[in-house]
């Protein structure tokens, strides 16, 4: 559907999640194709991209920006609560999550700028399940829990199981991104986020390395991480992780922490970068991700 | 679908498909031609308008996600400074353009003029304090200028915040701006 | 009363900053039609059918080819471009056929309901292939333009030379990216035909549409709406979307509204010209440069358009700002199956600068000296001759402009320090030093008699007419400064019409660094012509200035209109290429210190310094504002600006992925204003930059790239990919 086509899209309001779902599951019996707009940052590139149609029936959108249940951040102990429809400008000013997390506030400091970060949402960054997502990086790294509801109920995924391919999740075709749980990370944690983008604003990353340690008698005993960009989709360096989980911090090698994060990613040549420099990246960011940790 | 939206202060109704882009909206029917089109997709930051006070590219939003918020555009700021027929209708932040060399083709000055009033309002009337060189710098970081290389549009806002809650906009303006002539120019010959 | 020299406030800013300021797409008209491109989607081949779908409902939408086009040129240069191709397809995105349509989603599916019938022609992307003729694609040989220029014997100086170094290097396209896109209205009436839009040179407008649709000059009138920004990019290409609305306009008996989307204006307009450059020098031991060779071979795309102008200009600066004894250079502008590349700030000197400066400092490196001191030590002077054996008689602050860059960037201690580690971060400082010449090259002031006019209006005003547009640069308040102080007014006293060829006179385009020196110094000729007649009617009178002023205008005595006092000193021979290439030059240094991550590659740009000779600054701030604007997109082109083609489609035609630069990738600019006055230039002596400050960037960046890191770049761009690639080649070898 191209810009003018905008004009033949409905869209509803619905005033609560249950009747999200309730539409959605209505539609997805009919197999009639609904939108959840939120921020629309990606949505209306795509709507201002794509080439014209002759379609007279345009999807219906459902606008669940300002639902309550969507929005709000909460702590609950050490369990962080993000509604999906969180903007990153909400993330970047939030106290606990500036105190506790304040990987997700740098990230979100680096999406776009101002003017996306106000209405861009972390559950909008999932649910287009793009690998460039900056978001979904820091997600990864903290291990989140993925929220979903549908008229079926409610089920709690792992981030790590949430996708099945190039922008594909588990998601079903009813099914509404709630929220993310976090366990948040323990004082003296250690948060990294690096993102090489294509510039300092404004940039889509080339590749970028999200990562949360927790470090116990100098062995590992946290370690989450989420890179972006460099494989179909968000990669969760699952060769790293294993690598230097309850390991001796001094016995990580450089050289294995290379050839482990060479194995965790696949990258491709595309317009923003090269492959190449990909994994030439990728191999920096882990290893400075570490050498960081170590001379803490 | 009729979408009730208050523009620049005044409560305004407009009658459009639900997904027109708020862009479309400020342009087409409620005539604000002030904000600028430079690409479409979020990029360039030409349209950006405070949407509830935080700033928005125009060409993102759709005008049913507008319903009874506040909507600013560049047309809305020199009213923020109060006797705007005196000052020509431009506020300090404005006229520091004009001096400074802020603005040169324009285009992409009405959404840089937002993005900065956004930090501003945050900065200086917020917390009572400049902002410093890279917060300015990041508060535009989103609206691309091809012309001035960004160093005259930084030091046209910090003016802007140094002058902010100091002097008065009114008596600045006619001191500084002495023959500024704010009304359209160039419409079709 | 003196407002030269003064920034005094933008005259067009109020309007600007309150969002009254109408841009082109801004403004409506009754009745008003949309109009969209159909284009090529094979970089060549023949058309051999248009086909509209039988099944579409064509009411409502008017639908133009090239058997709809009266003379079917671009008038330009050459007259090889049509206004749509009607046989031949010479590169992807060339317009064939048009639409138009009062409902934007009718007329985007109107498009969908269009095909053509092509026969493929193998194309040529290669500048090298189609100089080798491998397939002709611009016949008959695929050449656009040559020049040589010759000094002494370089050949045979190259031969005895203590030191002799060679390199090649090559630089790539870059899209103008003014925020502005390309767009106009236009609609026929009983006077005749009108075009309204975003237009940097409405005279050429004017000419190309005389030319196809067969009209006189008074049957057109082609009105400058506020400009978003041009670059160049707003020189020639306005004529093409002109006439294509024409066309729409002319079919439907509508205006037509036309406004080029974002990627279309990436893909289908005119960009900067990739060049590859080969120069052989030979100096002494010490330092001295004796003799250089250079040869130029330039893409120009698929058609001529401004092509041989852009490559005289490069050429003419291929050896940078420096004496040499022996000059050979060559230049070779050859077709390729792109869009056509065309007008970009710089104008062809940006890419031969990049060589000279890439190679100096490679010169430097071998004889292990400290490359300013290299370069100052051949900087051209007063008495020196250029390569075109022009002797440079005046106005020359390079000196000035090279100890001022230095002291303020503290470049003795940095660039003696050597590169500076923490961590893997490594910084360095490089330096550019350059020459751009204002206006015309040699005699084309003398040929083009530009022309301005100034009225006085009642109540003690006066207007300025003018055909030099503003398009950001800040000329209706420049000009307003001249014409104040020429007149003794204030500046509220002074007008400036929106330029219309109906109503002001050809001053010529507003390209080539000519606005401010040339047309302004009619402006200030006009001024003083009114002011002599103001003095004698008073004198004669008695009368107050003001009713002296309104008596002139009642006898019809208050337009003084001017023509260029072309200075009659200069000698300049086009066979030859021999003599005065231009009546002055703007000079310059730029130092750049930038910050290279040794993992990433990322280059951040920690400091710029720019000192600019611009003669006699008008207005300072504007001056700076203009030298800072041009140094980022220079900035821009070294480190960020890629097309990536395939196929001679363009991969990344949007602001998304062809990335300028923004406010945190921006230095903080230091800019140093030289002023050594130009006998003839405005205002006590203005000089043109608008061109100038495009010169000096990417070379400076690439030379503190190297002193940070010893990555030596010979090619643009300097991504954080290239200089990777460079690296792992560099460790490999």
């Amino acid at each position: 559907m191209s810009l003018p086509e905008l004009s033949l899209h409905g869209l509803e309001r619905p005033d609560s999640l249950g009747s999200v779902c309730e539409r959605l599951a209505e539609r997805a019996a009919r197999g009639e194709k609904t939108v959840l707009l939120a921020g629309g940052t990606d949505w209306f590139v795509e709507r201002h991209v794509a080439p014209a149609t002759d379609g007279s029936e345009a999807e219906l959108v459902l606008d669940v920006s300002r639902l309550p249940e969507l929005r709000g951040i909460s702590a609950s102990g050490d369990t962080l609560w993000i509604g999906a429809a969180t903007t990153y400008l909400e993330l970047r000013r939030h106290p606990v999550v500036a105190a506790r997390v304040p990987l997700l506030p740098a990230m979100s400091k680096d999406v776009g700028a101002v003017q996306i970060q106000a209405r861009g949402t972390l559950g909008g960054n999932l649910a287009t399940a793009s690998p460039a997502a900056d978001g979904v990086g820091a997600l990864a790294a903290l291990d989140a829990t993925v929220h979903l509801l549908s008229v079926r109920g409610p089920r709690s995924i792992a981030i790590s199981d949430y996708f099945t391919g190039y922008k594909r999740s588990v998601r079903a075709a009813d099914e509404v991104i709630t929220g993310f749980t976090v366990q948040m990370p323990g004082e003296g944690s250690f948060q990294y986020w690096r993102k090489v983008g294509t510039r300092l604003a404004q940039a889509i990353s080339k590749v970028a390395l999200a990562g949360v340690a927790e470090v116990s008698d100098g062995q590992v005993t946290r370690l989450g991480l989420g890179m972006v960009s460099v494989a179909p989709t968000t990669a969760f360096l699952p060769t790293v992780r294993a690598l230097a989980l309850r390991r001796p911090l001094d016995r990580i090698a450089d050289s294995a922490l290379d050839a482990a994060t060479q194995a965790d990613v696949s990258p491709i040549d595309d317009v923003r970068s090269t492959g190449d420099y990909r994994r030439h990246v990728s191999g920096a960011l882990v290893r400075e991700f570490f050498r960081t940790l170590r001379s803490r | 679908m009729i979408v009730r939206l208050e523009v620049n202060g005044e409560r305004r109704l407009v009658d459009l498909p639900p997904l027109t882009r708020l862009l479309d909206a400020l342009r087409g029917p409620l005539g604000l031609t002030g904000t600028k089109e430079g690409c479409g997709e979020g990029e360039c930051g030409s349209c950006t308008v405070l949407l509830d006070g935080d700033p928005v590219n125009a060409c993102l939003v759709a005008t049913a996600q507008c319903e009874g918020r506040s909507v600013t555009t560049v047309e809305g700021l020199g009213a923020l400074d109060g006797r705007a027929r005196e000052t020509g209708g431009l506020s300090l932040l404005q006229a520091a353009f004009v001096t400074e060399g802020g603005a040169q083709c324009g285009i992409c000055t009405p959404g840089m003029l937002i993005a900065a009033e956004a930090l501003l309002r945050e900065t200086v009337d917020g917390a009572n304090r400049k902002p410093t060189d890279t917060e300015i710098r990041e508060a535009v970081a989103g609206n691309i200028c091809r012309c001035t290389g960004y160093q005259r549009i930084v030091d046209s806002i910090a003016q802007a915040a140094a002058l902010r809650r100091r002097v008065s906009p009114a008596d600045w303006v006619r001191e500084n701006l002495p023959f500024a002539k704010a009304e359209g120019t160039r419409g079709l010959l | 009363m003196s407002n030269v020299g003064t920034s005094v406030p933008r005259t067009d800013g109020p309007s600007k900053v309150v969002g009254t300021a109408k841009y082109v797409d801004d403004l409506s008209m009754p009745g008003m039609l949309h109009g969209a491109t159909l284009r090529s989607p094979v970089a060549r081949g023949i058309l051999k059918r248009i086909v509209k779908d039988p099944a579409f409902d064509w009411t409502g939408i008017t639908f133009v080819d090239a058997t709809d086009v009266p003379v079917n040129v671009v008038a330009l240069i050459q007259d090889d471009q049509p206004v749509l191709a009607s046989h031949e397809i010479r590169h992807r995105y060339e317009p064939l056929a048009l639409i138009a349509c009062d409902d934007a989603l009718r007329l985007a599916r109107a498009a969908r309901h269009v095909t053509f019938e092509i026969e493929p022609l193998p194309a040529i992307f290669d500048p090298r292939a189609s100089f080798e003729r491998r397939e002709i694609v611009a016949p008959p040989d695929n050449v656009f333009g040559r020049y040589r220029i010759t000094k002494g014997d370089a050949e045979a100086a190259l031969a005895s030379c203590e030191v002799v170094v060679s390199g090649t290097y090559s630089v790539h396209h870059q899209e103008q990216l003014y925020i502005e896109p390309q767009g106009v209205i236009a609609w026929f009436d009983e006077r005749g035909a009108h075009v309204h839009g975003s237009i940097q040179c409405p005279y050429y407008v004017q000419k190309g549409v005389k030319k196809t649709f067969v009209l006189t000059e008074s049957d057109v009138d082609v009105v400058q709406t506020v400009t978003g920004g041009g670059f160049g990019g707003k020189e020639e290409y306005p004529t093409v979307i002109s006439l294509h609305a024409l066309l729409l306009a002319k079919k439907s008996r509508r205006p037509v509204k036309m406004i080029y989307d974002r990627q279309e204006d990436i893909e289908a307009t005119t960009k900067r010209h990739p060049a590859e450059i080969g120069i052989v020098t030979g100096c002494d031991r010490d330092g001295t440069l004796r003799a250089i060779s250079i040869h130029v071979l330039m893409d120009g795309g698929a058609y001529v358009t401004l092509t041989p102008v852009v490559l005289s200009r490069g050429i003419l600066h291929a050896a940078g700002a420096y004496r040499w004894e022996h000059v050979l250079a060559e230049a070779v502008a050859v077709a390729t199956n792109t869009p056509p590349n065309g007008a970009f700030r710089g104008f062809g000197a940006p890419q031969t600068i990049w060589a000279v400066e890439r190679h100096l400092d490679k010169v430097a490196r071998q004889l292990g000296m400290d490359p300013l001191v290299l370069k100052s030590n051949n900087v051209l002077r007063v008495g020196d001759t250029t390569a075109t054996s022009q002797t440079l008689k005046e106005s020359v602050g390079i000196g000035e402009c090279i100890e001022k860059a230095r002291t303020a960037s503290d470049w003795d201690r940095k660039r003696a320090l050597g590169p500076v580690v923490q961590g893997r971060k490594a910084r360095g400082i490089g330096a550019c030093v350059f020459m751009h010449g204002a206006g015309f090259t040699g005699s084309g002031e003398r040929r083009l008699k530009g022309r301005v006019a100034l009225d006085l209006l009642l109540g003690g005003r006066v207007r300025i007419r003018t055909a030099s547009t503003d398009i950001g640069q800040g000329t209706e308040t420049v000009f307003s400064q001249i014409a104040a102080d020429a007149l003794g007014l204030p500046m509220s006293q002074v007008e400036f019409l929106q330029p219309s060829t109906a109503r002001v006179p050809d001053s010529g385009p507003t390209v080539a660094s000519r606005t401010v020196m040339v047309v302004g110094s009619i402006v200030e000729a006009a001024a003083r012509e009114l002011k002599e007649r103001i003095d004698a009617e008073q004198a004669a009178t008695g009368l107050d200035r003001r009713r002296a002023m309104d008596a002139l205008v009642f006898r019809a005595m208050g337009t003084a209109e001017h023509v260029y006092d072309t200075p009659r000193d200069l000698e300049w021979d086009d066979a030859t290429y021999r003599g005065d290439a231009y009546p002055v030059y703007g000079w310059g240094c730029d130092i750049a210190e930038v910050e290279v991550d040794l993992d990433t590659f990322e280059t951040k740009v920690l400091g710029f310094w720019a000192a600019a000779d611009v003669g006699k600054a008008i207005h300072p701030t504007h001056c700076k504002g203009q030298i800072e604007g041009g140094t980022l997109q220079a900035i821009g082109w070294a480190l960020h600006e890629q097309i990536v083609w395939k196929d001679g489609a363009i991969l990344n035609g949007r602001m998304t992925n062809y990335i300028v630069p923004t406010s945190l990738d921006a230095p903080p600019f230091t800019t140093l204003l030289v002023e050594a006055p130009y006998s003839r230039g405005p205002g006590g002596g203005a000089k043109g930059i608008g061109e100038l400050p495009m010169d000096g960037g990417a070379p400076a960046i690439a030379a503190a790239i190297e002193h940070a890191t010893g990555i030596s770049m010979d090619n643009l761009p300097c991504l954080p990919e290239d200089l990777f690639e460079r690296a792992r080649k560099g460790r490999a070898a």
